[in-house]
């Protein structure tokens, strides 16, 4: 009983001795700070997920009080918080929010698995040891190493095996596309809207996709070809779809066989 | 006088911190970019390493050790070394923003750095008295200061060599640190 008190007292008696001479310290060596950087950081949502290029919210407020960052450099925060953070500076800020979209429908049903894989948990050693559990190579492996970088907890895989990403939480930082090994994940506007590809394989050859993956795009060209805006090209096997000329009429949509392309407006609405 | 300078040499040298122990790899690796960074790295832990061995060994020795509470040296010297980091960190910020803006989590790292926690364990494990003890830390700070910049100095210049892609970034560095170390390894003879 005796040694308990003791060890409490002594521990107690020495850390007040340090803070005491601490705060001493601080008093001496006390360096003004700019009120700017605690009402920026306050606007801020603290997940401190690198995507502005700092190391952290901190950092980031510091960079923009002192002019060293713009305003519109939280990417997370988006539209309000660099219209927020525009007011405080006083400057006029343009800015849009953007969140992440995948790129690829290799749902558990629709992809064949190459076989059974016992490796680590992960979609990056995965794609080192094997190119992907998947046949398809470009498919989405299902680990997770989006969901494990998301700092907002806005990923979950689903029931599919398919990261599923809330819209209501994504910020569009960027940083699931950094942990995607297969570059599947992209970040669009949230508003933007027109047809969007949801297949990244890139190989040409048709029917290998066909065995591989029943939800794969068979590069059968008819959304290029039946576009009225000729807005949609195949670059690298894959439609790209010019934003500017796409009025969002569906067409390409309708005629794909397999369902690859959808529209933006329709892909961002899950909210948990 | 001779002993003081044996316990020096035998720090610096035979038993470098960093690259006969394998202590401190954090700031070898992470602060070594730059020479100038390294130096400051290297100083402010040396400051550290010889604050901390001169308070930690009055307080083992003369509060520990008569109540008889030495299990607790871990937590107390923690304690400790963390003010201490505090009270550098203070001081960089006032005096040299620049140096302290570089140098960034790393300054606040070397709360967990494992040299200097090792450094005052050893004082006491080898039954030191103050004056060597202080010698000894002076002598591990030595050491680390002097493998810090003989790292930064080996990374500028490799900066401007061909490096395989295979080996670029973290890997030809873990590569250079254990030649480096290789060469250390050389001194082992040298104290008796």
């Amino acid at each position: 009983m005796n040694i308990i008190i003791l060890t409490v007292t002594v521990s107690f008696l020495i850390a007040l001795a340090l803070g005491i001479f601490l705060g001493i310290f601080q008093r001496l060596f006390y360096v003004p700070t700019d009120p700017k950087i605690q009402v920026i950081r306050s606007v801020l949502s603290g997940g401190n997920c690198g995507s502005c290029g700092f190391a952290g919210c901190d950092d980031f407020a510091k960079a923009v009080a002192e002019g060293r960052a713009s305003p519109n450099g939280c990417a997370a925060g988006g539209k309000a918080v660099a219209e927020a953070i525009g007011k405080i500076m006083g400057v006029e800020v343009e800015a849009e929010t953007k969140v992440s979209v995948l790129a690829c429908r290799g749902t558990k049903e629709c992809a064949k698995n190459k076989g059974m894989y016992l490796g680590l948990k992960s979609c990056m050693a995965a794609k080192i040891s094997i190119g992907g559990t998947k046949m398809c190579n470009f498919g989405c492996i299902g680990f997770g190493d989006c969901v494990k970088s998301c700092s907002f907890d806005a990923i979950k895989i689903d029931e599919n095996g398919l990261p599923l990403i809330d819209y209501s939480k994504c910020t569009g930082c960027g940083k699931c596309v950094k942990a995607c090994p297969n570059g599947l994940l992209s970040l669009i506007p949230q508003e933007s809207k027109g047809a969007f590809a949801l297949c990244s394989n890139k190989t040409k050859d048709k029917t290998s996709i066909i065995k591989k993956c029943r939800n794969g795009c068979i590069k059968c060209g008819k959304c290029e070809k039946n576009c009225p805006e000729n807005a949609i090209r195949l670059i690298d096997g894959i439609p790209e779809v010019d934003t500017f000329k796409c009025n969002s009429c569906g067409t390409c949509v309708e005629n794909c066989p397999t369902h690859v392309l959808a529209l933006r407006e329709n892909i961002i609405t899950f909210k948990a | 006088m001779s002993e003081l300078l044996k316990i020096f040499i035998k720090a610096v040298l035979v038993d470098n911190v960093i690259l006969v122990q394998y202590l401190a790899l954090c700031p070898f690796m992470g602060m070594t970019s730059s020479t100038e960074k390294s130096f400051g790295m290297g100083i402010a832990t040396s400051f550290v390493i010889v604050l901390a061995t001169m308070v930690t060994y009055p307080i083992y020795h003369f509060i520990l050790v008569p109540c008889k509470l030495e299990f607790l040296q871990t937590l107390i010297f923690i304690l400790v070394i963390a003010s201490l980091v505090q009270l550098v960190e203070f001081y960089l910020k006032k005096s040299a923003p620049a140096l302290y803006s570089s140098m960034g989590v790393f300054l606040a790292l070397i709360t967990t750095n494992c040299a200097v926690l090792a450094v005052t364990f050893k004082c006491i494990a080898n039954n030191f008295n103050y004056i060597q003890s202080i010698v000894y830390a002076l002598g591990a700070s030595g050491g680390f200061l002097l493998s810090m910049v003989i790292m930064s100095g080996v990374r500028e210049r490799m900066r401007s060599s061909d490096v395989p892609a295979f080996l670029k970034g973290k890997a030809i560095l873990f590569i250079t640190a254990s030649l480096l170390s290789l060469s250390f390894m050389g001194f082992k003879g040298l104290i008796k």
